[in-house]
């Protein structure tokens, strides 16, 4: 049942059909072409083998043969074929009546002109028919002559050209039902492509209609499965995200309650008479609650950008009033621990970045923090622009110990690494000079771009 | 006395943020859940509320209250910290604080507050200025004299107060007090807050009302 609904099967019946059909205009030329004689009817008198049976039949039925009744004869198929030419050659070789006769003929008849007249005739123009006058064969002969394009084309002949077209319009019928097959083939591959190229607004193809059950059909319904698997897949994988985001969330959450309460029980602690070294390890847990913190923020934030699960929204912005927006809500931490703030930001060629405003916010955050935490001993912040040939930069400098001398506080590393993420997803660079004289970290945007290929 | 409605289902931290808003001579109202806040919702001037609670969620709770009462702000205060929750709360709270915080920071944030939403008409001094916040009445202390501010004077002097420590640079400025975008070079405000410097500052020449914080913007600190 598959097999007859499949397009192969098609295409082979219309193949078997041509060649079939071929077969059998063969047969009925052949039946025809034998046969003809046995068809052909006796009112026909334009068919030569008609006019020369006849002939034939009524020159033996001819008695007292005499000129006259010779004559006679003549007129009445002169009557009926008055293109033709007649003469009479008796039992003595003399050419005795002819009629119309064009050509000139030997008045004596004898065996060789006769066998000359015969070879010369015989298959030739005009059509000749010869036979003898009466019952025997002394009376002599009467010939019958009419120009070949008087008569009807033999059968053959006709039914001749009937079989070249005949055969042309079966070559014609097969071309044109190949072409119809194949093109309806084309045009629903053709559809089924432009199905497959629709998108949803998740980006997912769409599923198509299955109308026949044959190849393409099937090529539909395999097309049908992948795209069901598709959006499993994508569904799967929005739950396992938002699960993720759900997990970290609360992780999130759950970690820090347990922190405030802690927050909560030093102030009561702290409420009660303390000795100084009391007061010393209130502030430190104090301390240690806002690191804490900052770690689980962090931690959560690597997490998300290791698993690219971060959300990355980029926005043409002014990052030159981003960055003194940034610097502005740090500014009276920094004034609260008696750094010096040397702000000097002037206008890039191109203010306008393409980036995510909490990434970078973010960044920023990250860098403050680490100078706030890490290069308090420096007591000093420095935030400038920097423009040169290839980039626009961003130059954040403090006068602490370094990165590796650093402070007694650990855990700059993930904020650095949350810093490198960030900047290179927004496609924009960074360094850090680290001595001990302090570091200094550039953000940059190259002019042009390392991945704008200059052609 | 300003009125907190504070909703916090940790008994610990309930406790602390309580007592602690109390020595700062807030009067706080503190339930463990959005159950019967209706009776309180008129009588107070801030709501401070926690996301996680046993029925109702913050969320859902804060725009209720918001859609009822537009001029009553609200502060969430949360442990949860991703992008999407605080947007969700800014989404109607007007300030979204997480957990765990400073004491500190919370009695300055529920100030900033107030501030913006005139809850409180308070007597600020200002160096030699004592001003009513309220209805921006400016009076010079040494003089005994009220200054007059022009229109848009007011409107600068009142933009720096209800940011009051924040340092605001010369595009928030100008586009909080003008409502314009700011082009790079205007001069208009920088002869406004010379006008205004001339008119509220002892020496106008080294102006400490108005501080120019270099190479960001201005600042009013009190």
């Amino acid at each position: 049942m598959k097999f007859l609904r499949s397009l192969l099967a098609k295409y082979m019946l219309i193949v078997v059909t041509a060649i079939f059909l071929t077969q059998i205009v063969f047969v009925i030329y052949a039946l025809i072409m034998f046969g003809a004689d046995s068809i052909i009817s006796p009112e026909d008198s334009l068919n030569p083998n008609v006019i020369e049976e006849k002939w034939n039949d009524e020159a033996s039925k001819i008695q007292n043969v005499s000129e006259e009744t010779i004559q006679k004869h003549f007129k009445k198929w002169m009557q009926q074929y008055p293109a033709a030419s007649m003469f009479w050659v008796d039992g003595n070789g003399n050419l005795r009546t002819q009629f119309d006769v064009k050509e000139e003929l030997p008045l004596k008849w004898t065996a060789t002109s006769t066998a000359h007249f015969i070879k010369e005739r015989y298959g030739g123009d005009p059509f000749t028919v010869i036979a003898f006058v009466g019952k025997d064969k002394s009376q002599g002969f009467i010939v019958f002559e009419i120009p070949r394009n008087q008569l009807k084309p033999p059968d053959g002949q006709k039914y001749g050209s009937v079989l070249l077209s005949l055969t042309i319009g079966m070559i014609l019928l097969f071309i044109l039902a190949s072409f119809l097959f194949f093109k309806g083939i084309r045009k629903r591959l053709l559809n089924l492509q432009k199905a497959m190229e629709v998108r949803d607004v998740n980006g997912l193809p769409i599923q198509v209609d299955v109308k026949k059950n044959d190849e393409i059909g099937q090529l539909e319904q395999t097309f049908n499965q992948m795209v069901f698997e598709l959006r499993e897949s994508k569904q799967r994988e929005q739950e396992e995200e938002q699960l993720r985001r759900e997990l970290i969330a609360n992780l999130s959450h759950d970690l820090r309650t347990p922190l405030t309460k802690i927050r909560a029980q030093t102030y009561f602690i702290a409420k009660e008479e303390l000795s100084q070294e009391g007061n010393q390890a209130i502030k430190s847990m104090e301390d240690s609650i806002d690191h804490i913190d900052r770690l689980i923020e962090n931690l959560m934030s690597y997490t998300l950008l290791m698993a690219s699960k971060y959300k990355f929204e980029p926005k043409e912005i002014d990052v030159v009033r981003f960055v003194k927006e940034s610097i502005a809500s740090w500014y009276s931490l920094f004034e609260k621990e008696g750094f010096e703030i040397d702000v000097e930001l002037h206008p890039f060629e191109k203010n306008k970045w393409m980036i995510d405003p909490l990434w970078m916010g973010r960044i920023l955050d990250n860098l403050f923090q680490n100078v706030l935490r890490h290069a308090k001993s420096g007591r000093y912040i420095g935030v400038k622009t920097e423009s040169t040939k290839e980039y626009d930069a961003f130059v954040i400098s403090d006068r602490g110990k370094g990165m590796k001398n650093g402070s007694n506080e650990k855990g700059a590393g993930i904020g650095l690494s949350i810093v490198d993420m960030m900047v290179k997803g927004m496609e924009l660079d960074w360094d850090m000079k680290s001595s001990e004289q302090g570091t200094i970290i550039k953000i940059k945007r190259y002019k042009v771009g390392r991945s704008e290929k200059t052609f | 006395m300003v009125h907190i409605l504070y909703i916090e289902d940790e008994k610990d931290i309930g406790k602390w943020v309580t007592q602690n808003l109390k020595e700062k001579g807030y009067q706080v109202k503190w339930m463990q859940s959005g159950e019967g806040i209706d009776q309180y919702i008129s009588t107070v001037d801030i709501v401070i509320l926690d996301v996680m609670l046993p029925g109702l969620d913050g969320f859902s709770i804060g725009k209720r209250i918001k859609r009822e009462n537009k001029d009553l702000p609200i502060l969430m205060l949360s442990a949860r910290t991703a992008v999407e929750d605080k947007l969700e709360g800014l989404s109607f709270a007007d300030d979204y604080l997480t957990k765990p915080f400073h004491p500190d920071e919370l009695a300055a944030r529920i100030e900033v507050l107030l501030r913006r939403f005139n809850k409180n008409d308070n007597i600020l001094q200002l160096q030699h200025l004592t001003i009513h916040t309220k209805d921006l009445q400016i009076v010079n202390q040494e003089t005994g004299e009220e200054i007059q501010l022009t229109g848009k004077q007011y409107y600068l002097f009142q933009y720096f107060l209800r940011h009051l420590n924040q340092i605001l640079t010369k595009e928030q400025l100008y586009e909080g007090v003008w409502g314009e975008p700011y082009i790079e070079g205007d001069k208009t405000l920088m002869v406004h807050i010379r006008y205004l410097r001339e008119k509220i500052e002892k020496d106008p020449a080294n102006p400490t009302i108005i501080e120019t914080i270099r190479g960001i913007g201005y600042r009013v600190k009190k």
